[in-house]
């Protein structure tokens, strides 16, 4: 009996080592995958332009701030500075209207409640380009097309349902015991959700603006067919001249480095934010 | 953080009673204006350009003439006859059932795998979330590159395999297969991370219970797992069927709709009628055809995987 657990446990944990080894070798393929346009980004952006176009693609090549140069001689700085203008000006928009506004859906019940969500799934699921095109219309007839006020409100209709979900969630998994204590004491709802509430819930918002702000910066089809000069985004800018235009690989991944690099870097105290920003819109 | 359950109850009970009428109406004030300016943008942003994007549809609204003067269907019966809209509806529900069915396999596969009990697993969890976080123009500028034809990394490295190379993004075969894989490089991981969340979340006990009671690896996934993650695997497929029928940077940087329109989706269409040809009450049209089109696999999908009540 002793000899078949022995015989029987062996066979056990080598079937469990092979079955680990082909989950890595699938894991890693994947893996693969996934860090392909990564790596490309990062050496074709130091890459001169004819280690760019190498047929076949060279591995060995004299790294250069060539293309970081021809950048930074463009309009190219410029325009990630209108990305960020209009990432703080969104992400504040969202989180002023949005947080309060999730805090109310969290906690309420008034009428017109399950109506106003079940427009915010259809204004969320909707393909931005429905709403675009009315607005690009009329933002053209009131004479504001290409301001940082139409961009802003043409980004809400993305950020802010998003930003709204998100809070609500976070805001209902807060025990309500907080709040009652607070109501009880003689609080009213407006001191007991500036003083009781929004302390503890800072690194829910935090997360949340972050997520906010990294979509507005990568934002990409609103801002192509909204900005005008004075609005380019950086996204829009390593379409419409830096790259394609010309088939400036070098500098078209130079810009991409400048617009992925600072998104990644947040993402790193984020990460638990992120996969709460997937699930939040899930059905509990 | 303060505990509720501290603070003095019994004393309070009668007063906060008392007050309870005060306080309703004036909480419910409060969540009223506290909801208000959001609902205000929303509704200005999307519920009137929604009516006017249908008012739009019935006109003869150009760039070029931009005047409303309303001609009733007639656009309606355009879409009927324009020779493009059948095979821009074929382009977009393959492109979505491709795009999204390989994502939720591939993604549920990535998920089960990366929830086994082994060492170094939380290297993928964490890299994986890489495609997520980058922006979309970056992913689509690389894949351009990567998938060129002379200059292109994937064509090497098919070389040294010894698979023949592809004219990836020019060919009316390969263009449309290409778009998928680099819609697949953010969509599985997307549904990985979401089924891995759940995964993760699940009780042990059934699982350990199964497998005592002599069930197989595979026995387990179908009967036990795969079941209890309907709900999730549902709402990641809605999830990647939204973002599918929306995807525009892909299209446009990859193949820019061909060859011919051969890579033209619904919504790329809409895209180059309303803002290169300055088609706008043509393109609003088509815009009202994209909701039809995506309400009805939507509504399908929700059918099919929501929770069932026992």
């Amino acid at each position: 009996m002793a000899t078949y657990d022995a015989v029987h446990g062996r066979l056990r944990s080598w079937r469990r080592l092979t079955a680990s080894f082909a989950s890595h070798v699938v894991l890693l393929l994947f893996l693969g995958f996934v860090l392909l346009p990564v790596i490309w980004v990062a050496l074709t952006a130091f890459k001169a332009p004819k280690d760019a176009y190498a047929t076949p693609p060279t591995i060995t090549f004299h790294p250069t701030l060539l293309n970081f140069h021809v950048l930074f001689q463009s309009q190219f700085v410029a325009d990630l500075g209108h990305s960020a203008i209009l990432m703080v000006l969104s992400t504040a928009v969202a989180l002023l209207l949005g947080v309060p506004a999730g805090y109310s859906l969290a906690r309420a019940n008034f009428k017109g409640k399950r109506f106003m969500t079940a427009w915010l799934v259809i204004a969320y699921v909707t393909p931005v380009i429905v709403f675009i095109i009315p607005l690009y219309v009329e933002y053209l007839k009131i004479g504001i097309s290409g301001s940082y006020l139409a961009l802003v409100l043409a980004y809400e209709i993305g950020l802010l349902p998003f930003t709204i979900f998100m809070m609500r969630s976070y805001f209902a998994d807060l025990p309500v015991q907080l709040e009652e204590a607070a109501l009880i004491d003689g609080c009213n709802r407006a001191r007991a959700l500036r003083l009781v509430v929004l302390p503890v819930m800072w690194p829910a918002v935090v997360t949340v603006g972050i997520l906010v702000a990294i979509a507005s910066w990568g934002e990409y089809f609103v801002a192509l067919v909204l900005t005008n000069q004075s609005t380019t985004t950086a996204p829009v800018a390593i379409y419409t001249y830096v790259g394609i235009e010309s088939s400036n690989w070098g500098a078209m991944a130079a810009g991409s480095l400048l617009v992925v690099l600072p998104v990644l870097i947040l993402a790193v105290f984020i990460q638990r934010g992120l996969i709460r920003g997937l699930t939040s819109g899930a059905v509990k | 953080m303060p505990s509720g359950q501290t603070v003095a109850r019994p004393g309070g009970r009668l007063s906060a009673g008392r007050r309870a009428g005060r306080r309703s109406r004036s909480d419910r004030r409060f969540f009223v204006l506290a909801a208000l300016p959001a609902f205000v943008v929303v509704f200005l942003v999307t519920i009137v350009p929604l009516a006017a994007a249908f008012g739009l549809s019935l006109t003869s609204y150009t760039s070029a003439n931009p005047v409303v003067k309303w001609v009733g269907l007639r656009n309606y019966k355009l879409l009927f006859s324009d020779p493009n809209v059948p095979t821009v509806l074929i382009v977009t529900a393959s492109f979505a059932v491709a795009a999204v069915v390989l994502e939720g396999v591939v993604g549920t596969v990535l998920a089960l795998l990366m929830s086994r009990k082994m060492r170094g697993v939380s290297v993928y969890r964490v890299l994986y979330l890489i495609p997520l976080m980058v922006a979309g123009i970056a992913a689509a500028v690389s894949w351009k590159a990567l998938l060129d034809t002379s200059a292109g990394w994937v064509n090497s490295i098919l070389h040294v395999f010894g698979i023949p190379q592809a004219n990836w993004l020019a060919s009316p075969t390969l263009a449309l297969p290409s778009i998928v894989i680099a819609d697949i490089w953010t969509g599985a991981p997307v549904v990985a991370v979401l089924v891995l969340a759940a995964l993760l979340g699940m009780p042990e006990d059934p699982l350990e219970a199964a497998r005592i009671d002599g069930a197989s690896q595979l026995q387990v996934v179908r009967y036990i797992i795969l079941p209890a993650i309907r709900p999730v695997l549902g709402f990641a497929v809605i999830f990647r069927t939204v973002d599918v029928f929306r995807q525009f940077g892909l299209i446009q940087i990859l193949t820019g709709g061909g060859p011919g329109v051969k890579t033209t989706t619904l919504n790329y269409y809409i895209y180059q009628n309303v803002f290169t040809y300055g088609n706008v009450a043509y393109g609003s049209t088509l815009a009202v055809l994209l909701i039809v089109a995506m309400a009805i696999p939507l509504g399908i999908i929700y059918l099919l995987t929501r929770r069932r009540e026992i």
